[in-house]
This record gives structure tokens, sequence and C-alpha cells, in this order.
């Protein structure tokens, strides 16, 4: 250890630190920056230079080896990441390879991770929908949890303040269970997803919609993205590769370089943070202490301020880590809370359909944002049904293309080459709310460490009754609503997928009024600790249907906003 | 052929693919690289004759034009599980013994419309050896996967687009 040179030190210290490179944490970073604190962002993996590291962005379907395909060597690597839909040759080398990074599943938990400057920012699918105070108030409503301390006025501006700069595409569709935002034009429906929602709005007398589904492309870019130095989406459909044209929102191609430009960026990819080191004098966290990746060297780095955006799961263990006198238990756990009441999203059904009608059409070119979205319409005023809560489903449809594949020959090479158009085929998939619960954790196994001496972290949490009915519920909706709409062919997929290929896990180090019953305060600070801040999924009181990623980012742009007051009036 | 003249410094290419030739390409090996299948030079001859029979060459390329039997044997021996690369080797070897029995001549010695004619009873599910089975089926997939995702089908025969700009879900058809 370097520790006691006093200018080694110097160049440790910073006024700020962020810990993860990902959507989170790229958002705090480009705030703190702007602001003009000097900021150091740690992050565990390699660096992912916009456009120059994203090896495979250009390449044709033929110029991939296996023609997408994972072969079977990697795939027995990351058994996991394996499950997750994106894990394919083109972007396989963003995912974690499961056997370096073990953990422990005390109950089956797929844990999709990205370690890399960026995170899962470049993997994500994008999908972004603002929560309501249906949402904000569903704890205090229903009775689990605890209450939320914020509402939907508080983040509101942050929302609008973070979809600027990020660029959501979406339309004003007017629904109080699914606020508007400050969007870019919205992708529209196709023939078959805008006949659907017609017969919702028919059908259940506008308590059903489906809206295209928004989400973080630059349909039509503004100023500010020009700024960015990214342009308008061409609808390539291979975002997870990185895209060249910046056409999504990733910390890669937006934030990271935004908070770079202003002079104030540190960035140190290869820096495992081991754990937030505590003042027991001050009373303040003083700095983290990093494992150099590649060296397994310790170094500790210093700032006034520390923001923990590590991912939900990953912030909980270092967190956990971060032992002292003062908190033998993790940082700010005085309560015994920290690890618990973590949940995520029941995407357990799918249903698929066919409709005959419509064939006078077909969609030509890719639409960016997938499709449609059903906003949750359960339970939404009232409780009136056998479960809390409720779900929101992705709906799209697609025309088929047929080929009849026992053919051989001339006849097999013509079928080929000239498929007939089917009929369209329609899809949905659910997205509930599960509640978070005492008994759900993510808690250290201190006997059993990574190698960079890291301990392994023990998850165990799954679906219980209420997600079941739930399920139920969703399947049997759908299956009313496709048949009304005259779909054939209605196949349900119950197969049930282990939680976290959701990949929205959250919770743990969750927000609350009371410091007995909550970890952070509603600026997302820690009771314990005011200058450590979380901003990630770990924050999450409830889960809520939508996608979470934009709520991190106002969480974050907000509590940087209050962090930087709160210095500038020196409380912290 | 001399051994050391054929040694190779170019890739092969399988349906527009780069693929690594053997090191030595003597006869009775393979010409690519594997690293689980072992296979020798009649067994990929015959792999061949298979692929073009599935996807002949006529007024446009076929399987052997586009090296799709490498494609196969690359896959092969990559992406699937060792029980099905055994299954896919004693299926190959029992091609000809299928193609004695119809024809009383091997599978190497049919003519394109025997070899056809062979290929559609296992497409009918017509009673055979498991291992036929599992050979064929892998075969005739990755084949059909080699030709549609090649270089020439997707820019030759088709356009394949990499950045389409736009969508439009009203596109009227004809
Ligand atoms: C295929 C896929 C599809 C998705 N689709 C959507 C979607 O449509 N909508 C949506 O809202 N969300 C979606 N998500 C989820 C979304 O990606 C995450 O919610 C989001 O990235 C979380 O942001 P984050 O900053 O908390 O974490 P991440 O983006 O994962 O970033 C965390 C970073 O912290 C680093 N880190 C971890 N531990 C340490 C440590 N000890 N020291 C230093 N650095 C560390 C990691 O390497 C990583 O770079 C999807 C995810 C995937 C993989
Ligand atoms: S769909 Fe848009 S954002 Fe995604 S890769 Fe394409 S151009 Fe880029």
């Amino acid at each position: 250890m370097s520790n006691l040179n006093i200018d080694s030190v110097k160049a440790r210290t910073f006024d700020a630190i962020v810990i993860g490179s990902g959507i989170s944490g790229g958002w705090a970073a480009k705030e703190l920056t702007e602001k003009g604190l000097k900021t150091l962002v740690l992050e565990r993996g390699k660096d992912v230079k916009h456009v120059v590291d994203y090896p495979t962005t250009n390449m044709y379907p033929y110029e991939f080896d296996h023609r997408g395909e994972v072969p079977l060597a990697i795939q027995q690597a990351a058994p996991i990441a394996n499950r997750c839909y994106a894990f394919r040759e083109d972007a396989m080398h963003f995912f974690v390879k499961d056997k370096e990074h073990p953990y422990i599943q005390e109950k089956p938990f797929d844990w999709i991770r990205g370690y890399q400057v960026g995170g899962k920012s470049l993997l994500w699918a994008r999908q972004t929908q603002r929560w309501s105070d249906f949402d904000f108030e569903g704890p205090g409503r229903d009775g689990f949890a605890v209450d939320w301390p914020i509402r939907y006025k508080d983040i509101a501006p942050w929302y609008t303040y973070v979809e600027k700069f990020a660029g959501i595409a979406g339309n004003k569709d007017g629904l109080k269970e699914l606020p508007d935002g400050d969007f870019l034009p919205g992708y529209p429906l196709n023939a078959v997803e805008d006949y659907f929602k017609q017969v919702l709005s028919t059908r259940y007398g506008g308590s059903r919609h489906v809206v295209s589904a928004r989400c973080a492309h630059l349909s039509k870019p503004n100023q500010i993205h020009i700024d960015q130095g990214r342009v308008q989406c061409q609808n390539r459909i291979l975002c997870q590769r990185g895209c060249p044209f910046g056409g999504y929102f990733s910390s890669n191609s937006s934030t990271l370089p935004w908070a770079e430009k202003t002079g104030n960026l540190t960035l140190r990819p290869f820096s495992v943070v081991h754990s937030v080191l505590y003042d027991e004098e001050k009373g303040k966290a003083t700095g983290v202490k990093v494992i150099d990746a590649n060296t397994k060297e310790e170094i500790d780095f210093y700032a006034k301020v520390i923001f923990v955006n590590a991912a939900a799961l990953n912030t909980n263990l270092i967190l956990l880590n971060s032992v002292s006198n003062r908190f033998p238990n993790g940082l700010g756990n005085d309560n015994g809370l920290l690890g618990k009441f973590v949940a995520f999203h029941n995407y357990s059904a799918r249903i698929s359909a066919e409709y005959d009608g419509l064939k006078e059409y077909k969609t030509d070119g890719r639409n960016p944002a997938g499709g449609g979205y059903i906003p949750r319409f359960r339970n939404i005023l009232k409780q009136e049904t056998n479960f809390l809560r409720g779900y929101a489903a992705g709906f799209s449809a697609h025309r088929s293309m047929d080929r009849d594949l026992s053919k051989i020959g001339n006849d097999l090479k013509n079928e080929l080459l000239n498929p007939v158009l089917g009929p369209w085929r329609v899809g949905s998939h659910m997205m509930g709310e599960t509640i978070p619960k005492e008994e759900s954790y993510v808690a250290l196994e201190t006997n059993k460490q990574d190698e960079w001496g890291m301990p392994l972290l023990k998850i165990s949490m799954d679906y219980d009754d209420n997600d079941v009915k739930m399920k139920a519920d969703y399947i049997e909706q759908l299956t009313e609503m496709f048949t009304e709409a005259g779909f054939t062919n209605i196949t349900p997929n119950t197969a049930s997928q282990a939680p976290g290929l959701d990949i929205h896990e959250m919770g743990g180090v969750r927000m609350g009024n009371d410091p007995k019953t909550s970890l952070l305060n509603k600026w997302n600070q820690l009771h314990q600790c005011s200058n450590v801040f979380v901003t990630d999924g770990a924050c999450m009181t409830s889960t809520s249907t939508q996608n979470p990623s934009l709520t991190y980012m106002a969480f974050a742009a907000r509590s940087v906003d209050y962090a930087v007051n709160e210095m500038k009036k020196n409380n912290l | 052929m001399k051994r050391r003249s054929a040694i190779k410094n170019l890739l092969i290419i399988a349906g527009g693919i780069a693929i690594l030739p053997a090191c030595s390409t003597e006869n009775g090996k393979a010409s690519i690289q594997l690293s689980n299948l072992s296979i020798n030079g009649d067994q990929e001859a015959l792999l061949a004759e298979i692929a073009e029979a599935i996807i002949p060459a006529g007024d446009t390329q076929g399987a052997k034009d586009l090296n799709l039997h490498l494609f196969v044997l690359k896959m092969v021996d990559d992406c699937h599980p060792e029980e099905e690369q055994k299954q896919f080797l004693k299926g190959l070897d029992q091609f000809n013994d299928l193609s004695n029995q119809k024809f009383s001549k091997t599978f190497m010695k049919a003519d394109i419309k025997e070899r056809q004619e062979l290929l559609a009873t296992l497409d009918a599910t017509q009673p055979h050896s498991q291992d036929v089975e599992a050979f064929y089926k892998i075969t005739k997939r990755r084949v059909i996967q080699g030709f549609l995702n090649s270089k020439y089908v997707m820019t030759d025969l088709k356009q394949y687009e990499l950045i389409p700009g736009r969508y439009n879900g009203y596109f009227p058809v004809n």
C-alpha cells in the first residue's frame, strides 16, 4: 500500500466518487462534473469507448462465425447469462461470464451482469416509462414494505430533466397511470397493433390501452443530442452491439462523454470497489477502498461525497462489506434492514397468437420501440382482484414469412428465396410488480471470496402466492383480450423463469421517511451516513410495473442536485 | 496432391465466413480445422453431396459453391453437444447403407434424382435409425441456415439491410 505518501493522497482525493459507470452512475457523473465537482468514476470492468470499442457493430450476419449463435463452450462458461435473450454472438462480450464471477443462489436467481464502462446501458432494451402516483402510493395503500418518502410531483421535474437529455421517443397518451413525458416523436404502432388498441378501447370502455412503447431512441434528435455527438436512430435494432449513431441512450454515448467534456471527470476502469471507508470521528465516509482488477493491489481514494451506483445487488454487496466499529453490519445498517426487502419483476408468462385479418399490410423497416405497451389496468383505483398490484404487458405484431421447409432440391431453394407472406403473429409478455418482503434478501457469504477478495453474495428471493395469482390473471385477461380481437391459435406460455432474468432486481437499501424502517431518506441519502448516496435500483422501496432505469436516472440527477446544494451550505 | 504444396495461406470461405483450413491437407483428411469432430475426406465429400442435393446449384449458386458442408461441420463442431456430434457422425456413416438398400449403389454413385428421392423419404417421417434422423435434421437445418445467411444470398439474391433508416407499420402488400 502506498497510502502514506502525502502527494499520492492528494492525487487520490476528489470532490466526489461515483461507484459504477452504468445507467445510474453515468448520470451521477454527468451531474457532478457539470456542477464543477472533480469526480472519480470507479468501474470494475474494462473501458468501452463509444464506437471505438463496439467490435461487432457494423458486422453483417454472415460475418459472424456462428451466424449469431453462441458456441457451446462459451455457453457453458456462462450458463446464467446464456439464458438472457441478448446473449448472442454479437453482444456476448458485454456480459459477465458467470464462471468468473460466482455468487450463491439460496434460491434460483439468474443474475445478469455487464461489468464494463457503461454497465448494462449498452445492452438494455431501452424501454422507458415514468412511474405515477398509483405506483408511489402503492405500499402505503396496500400495506406492504414502507411508504415511499416521495410522490410523483417530487420526481416529475427530474423525469423531464433526464428525458430531455437522454432522448425518449413516445406519444402524449394522456393516461394517469402512465404520465406523459418530454418526448421526441413516438414510433407508430403497426396495422395490427393499432387494431388491437381499438379493440381494447371499445371493449373495455377506455380502461385498457395500448400505447406506442416509449423508448430511449432519438427518433428526431434535438440540438442537445447533436451536441452529445449523437444522431438520429437509423432503425437497425442492433443496439446491444453499441450503436455507431448513438441512436439509443447509453452511458457510453451520452452521459460519460458529456462528463468528460467538462474536464472534471477521472474514469478509472479495472477498479473493483471493495468498501466505503468510514471515519468515526467525522461521522462520515471519507472514501473507498479499491482492488485493482489487474494487479489485485489495494488503493484508497478519497472524496467528500460518494455515490454508490454499482447496480442494485452489487450496491448492496459493497455497503454490506463496508464494515467499521460504528457499522459492524454494513454502512448505515443500524436497523438490520440492509439487503432485505429486495424484489424483482415477474416476467414469467407470455402469450402468442395469429391474426388472419389486415393482410393488405405488412411492415417495412424496423421499429426500435419494439411495438406497443399495455400499461397496468388491474387494481389501479382500488383493490379489485384476489392479488395485490398488477402487471404491464408488451404487445407487438409482425407479419410472418412462411416457408415450407419439408421440400428438397430446387423446390426448397425456391421456398427459401421466395417465401410467401403468412398471417400476422402477435405476442405479449407480462411485466408484473412483485412485493418486497423481509424474507427476500441478499447477504454476504464471508467464508467464500471471489478472485478479488470480495465476499460472495448470497441471493434469496422467489415468487410468492401473489405472483402465482397475478400470472394466472395475466394469462386469463390476455386470452380474453386476444379472443375479443379475433386472434386465433392463442398459445399461453407459462414456463417459469427464475427471478433475475427480468434484469430489474431492486431494493435492499430502500428509501423511506423513518430511519428505523429504511436506509435512505427522500434524497437517496443514507440516514446514518449523510455523504453517501444510492441512486440505483437498490434504493427502490417498491417495484411498480414500469421498466425501472428511467427512474434511476431521475433519482441520480435529483440526488446530485441536492447533494451539491448541501455541500455549498457546508452541510456535507 | 503434394502435401507441401498444399499448405494454404488463405482461409476457406464457407457461406461467406472465413474458416481455418486444416494445417495439412493429406488425402483422407477433412479440409478444415475442427476441434471435436473427426472427419475424413470421404465423409466430407459425402456431406458435400448431401448438402448439394438439399440445395443444388442451378441458375443460382448451390450448397457446394457456398461450401455449406463446411459450414455444417463448423456449426456441429462448435455449437452442438457431444451426443449430437456422435449421432451426426453415425448418421452420416449410415447414409451409404441407406442408399445401397434403396438403389443398390452408394449415395456417391446415385444420381441427383435418386439422392433427392432418398432425402425426401427422410423428410417424410418414415422409420429410419435415430442417428440418421438426427444427422439429417441437423444437416438440413444448418444447410438452410448457412444458405440464407450467406453473403451471396444476402447481397446478390436478397438485400439484407444493415441500416434500414425507416419503419412503416402500414406497408401495403401489392
Ligand atoms: C438485455 C437487457 C434488457 C434490459 N431492458 C431494459 C429496459 O428495456 N428498460 C429498463 O429500464 N431497463 C432495462 N434493463 C435493465 C437496465 O439495464 C438496468 O436497470 C440498468 O442498467 C441499471 O443501471 P445501473 O447503473 O444501476 O447498473 P449497470 O448499468 O449495470 O451499471 C453498474 C456498473 O457498476 C459496476 N460495478 C459493479 N460492482 C462494482 C464494484 N464493486 N466496483 C466498481 N464497479 C462496480 C458494473 O461493472 C457496472 O458497469 C435491461 C437489461 C438488460 C441486460
Ligand atoms: S436501432 Fe437505432 S439505436 Fe439501435 S443500433 Fe440501430 S440506429 Fe442504433
